[in-house]
């Protein structure tokens, strides 16, 4: 019975125009977002380069460095990047609260405002500002180093006390400085970091990860549309009841509902994938390493897989649950707020629904944060087997009384 | 006169409410995401796109949600009302509730000590919110499937996160950068998108 409903429901989906959106959509985002350039400048790196990228410490001196150049800079400018809710919240500060931040800063420096004003200019001046490069490597650059007799532990509490002032969700929360900080990368670094990056992820690996970076954005929007309208289906159709007299069990309607949605809204995720990747896998032959051809295979069901899962059983939970599309407004407001709330497009992942790795490489950080990539999926996963579970008691519950849960009252009324 | 305003209070009743009631939720809620005080007139424009957009989508979108059951829009069909005077009535009705949101949300930046042109702002957020919201009007009045004009709204809204440079004059997220000329272009594009949402509904689905 649930392969013949699978099925079913398969077809189903291939009717509906909100499918072929989904599709092209997705596509279309995909392939103007992942250029086929990303191996181009892929070369063992040389002793003499000016420039090397950046990589992640968690060094106190270059975390309180770089933390400081960033208060300067918004202190600067008074204009504090927050993220409360998830949403960009910009602080702007009133006379008092500015002046208590500077003291806040001369504490931390031991330097004068003015100096550090001066030093910042001088600072940005040796570097081309027209140019993108120049700007990146001037901003890169930038640290405000601290006073000699601050520890880490003062300077912890310092930056609390500039939490008070902006408000929560600040990149000088505790959390934001334990996620360590980008700083220019040696050569010894750089040379490490292609290595790791040719035996680790062996090409193919690194551009399956950017290429869930980019998917994880819209497969956070895109399949609550498709779930909200399987739900809404019957209700429109006005064939409620006759399926609530179906023979099958709620088990094997929604069970089979709800894997065909997820199977349909995976399938072109995995073809895009593997289409996408195929030149690269080529390309790593070229430089003389054997690409891994099931990359994209392990990260799509890793990473996307469990997104499109959790993304459709809420959407599933809460329409069957309100009979309504007010599922939309709630996840493309929680989709948001996850793409908006990330300290860093690298890593950081916690319980983020949108996982973000928007880099070519960075493979040994991500390495190190691998282990809480899975952790935050299996979360998910978890999350939409038990809604989806809760799902199917909602319609048993609606089809053994025959009505909503909450209906009764305004079918009163009509 | 009577007819018309009977016709506006029962959607609002029966249909609109708790679409409003959202809407009120959306700006209530506004004040845990966003920050109202010392606002220069880029922020204040980042917060009338960034977040108030969303209320066009809510307001404009559902409007025929009514007719969505078939039954319901052929007996309206059969009354002496056209209903093409219905949607305009609703629209219209979207249009106040959307001038008072918007409203709201400049007096409350105000208040706040943020500093912007009033006039300039007012007329630049409603035409961008209306153009948003005509959008997720149009699609749902032509395919009859309110979900699908939610959709379209959506991704509009989306791309232009990442891809304005490809949607010229009718990008979103100008006024953030300064640039008002769009107006002139959004707004007929907004009225084009609810002219046309009408007229080729009736056209499509008339009896």
């Amino acid at each position: 019975m649930l392969g013949t409903l699978f099925r079913k429901e398969c077809k189903q989906i291939l009717k509906s125009m909100v499918y072929y959106i989904y599709v092209v959509v997705f596509v279309i985002f995909l392939s103007s977002q992942l250029r086929g350039d990303l191996t181009d400048h892929m070369e063992r790196p040389l002793p003499d380069q000016e420039n090397y990228g950046t990589v992640n410490s968690h060094e106190p001196e270059a975390v309180m460095g770089k933390t400081l150049a960033e208060l300067v800079m918004e202190t600067n400018r008074n204009s504090y990047a927050t993220y409360p809710m998830g949403f960009y919240r910009g602080v702007t500060l009133n006379e008092q609260e500015m002046s208590e931040m500077i003291s806040i800063i001369q504490n931390c420096t031991g330097k004068t405002w003015e100096a550090l004003l001066e030093e910042m200019e001088e600072h940005f001046l040796q570097y081309d500002q027209s140019t993108i490069e120049g700007a990146m490597q001037a901003q890169s650059s930038y640290t405000v180093p601290v006073k000699s007799a601050l520890s880490y532990q003062e300077f912890c509490e310092n930056m609390e006390k500039v939490c008070e002032i902006i408000g929560s969700g600040s990149s000088y929360q505790k959390g934001s400085l334990e996620a360590g900080i980008g700083v220019p990368m040696t050569y010894e670094q750089a040379v490490e970091e292609f290595e790791t990056l040719c035996e680790k992820d062996r090409v193919t690996g690194a551009v399956s990860r950017l290429f869930s970076d980019y998917a994880g954005i819209v497969l956070s929007v895109l399949p609550i549309f498709l779930g909200v309208t399987r739900c809404l289906r019957d209700k429109r159709a006005q064939v409620s009841q006759v399926v609530f007299a179906h023979e099958a069990s709620a088990w094997e309607i929604i069970g089979s509902r709800y894997l065909a949605n997820v199977f349909m809204a995976f399938l072109p995720v995995l073809l895009t994938a593997f289409v996408m990747q195929v030149p690269y896998q080529y390309h790593a032959r070229t430089i003389g390493v054997t690409p891994d051809a099931l990359a994209f295979l392990k990260y799509n069901l890793i990473w996307l897989l469990p997104e499109i899962m959790i993304v459709l059983a809420v959407s599933f939970f809460i329409t069957e649950l309100t009979e309504n599309v007010i599922s939309i407004f709630i996840q493309v407001f929680w989709a948001m707020a996850s793409l908006m709330s990330s300290y860093t497009l690298v890593g950081g992942f916690s319980l983020k629904l949108i996982l973000r790795w928007n880099t070519f490489g960075a493979t040994r950080e991500f390495w190190l944060q691998r282990q809480q990539l899975f952790l935050n999926r299996m979360f998910y996963f978890g999350l939409a087997v038990a809604l989806i579970l809760l799902t199917m008691a909602v319609y048993e519950k609606k089809r053994r009384e025959g009505e909503t849960l909450y209906g009764k009252i305004f079918k009163g009324r009509q | 006169m009577e007819k018309y305003l009977r016709a506006g209070s029962s959607f609002v009743r029966r249909q609109y409410g708790p679409h409003l009631l959202l809407t009120l939720l959306f700006c209530m809620m506004s004040g845990f995401f966003l920050s109202f005080r010392n606002l220069g007139p880029d922020q204040a424009a980042k917060v009338m796109e960034m977040y108030g957009a969303f209320t066009g989508i809510l307001l404009l979108t559902p409007l025929f949600l009514p007719e969505q059951n078939r039954e319901i829009w052929l007996l309206k069909e059969s009354k002496e009302t056209p209903l093409w005077k219905l949607y305009l009535i609703r629209l219209f009705l979207a249009i106040i509730f959307l001038a008072v949101v918007i409203t709201l949300f400049l007096q409350r930046m105000k208040q706040g000590g943020s500093q912007f042109e009033w006039k300039e702002l007012w007329i630049g957020s409603f035409c961008e919110i209306f153009f948003l919201g005509s959008i997720g009007f149009f699609v749902s009045g032509i395919t009859n499937q309110i979900i699908l004009g939610y959709m379209t709204a959506v991704i509009y809204f989306m791309v232009n996160i990442g891809g304005a440079k490809y949607l010229g004059k009718f990008a979103l997220f100008q006024m953030v950068k300064g640039t008002y000329d769009f107006i002139i272009f959004m707004f007929p594009a907004a009225l084009l998108f609810v002219a046309g949402g009408i007229l080729l509904r009736e056209k499509i689905y008339g009896a």
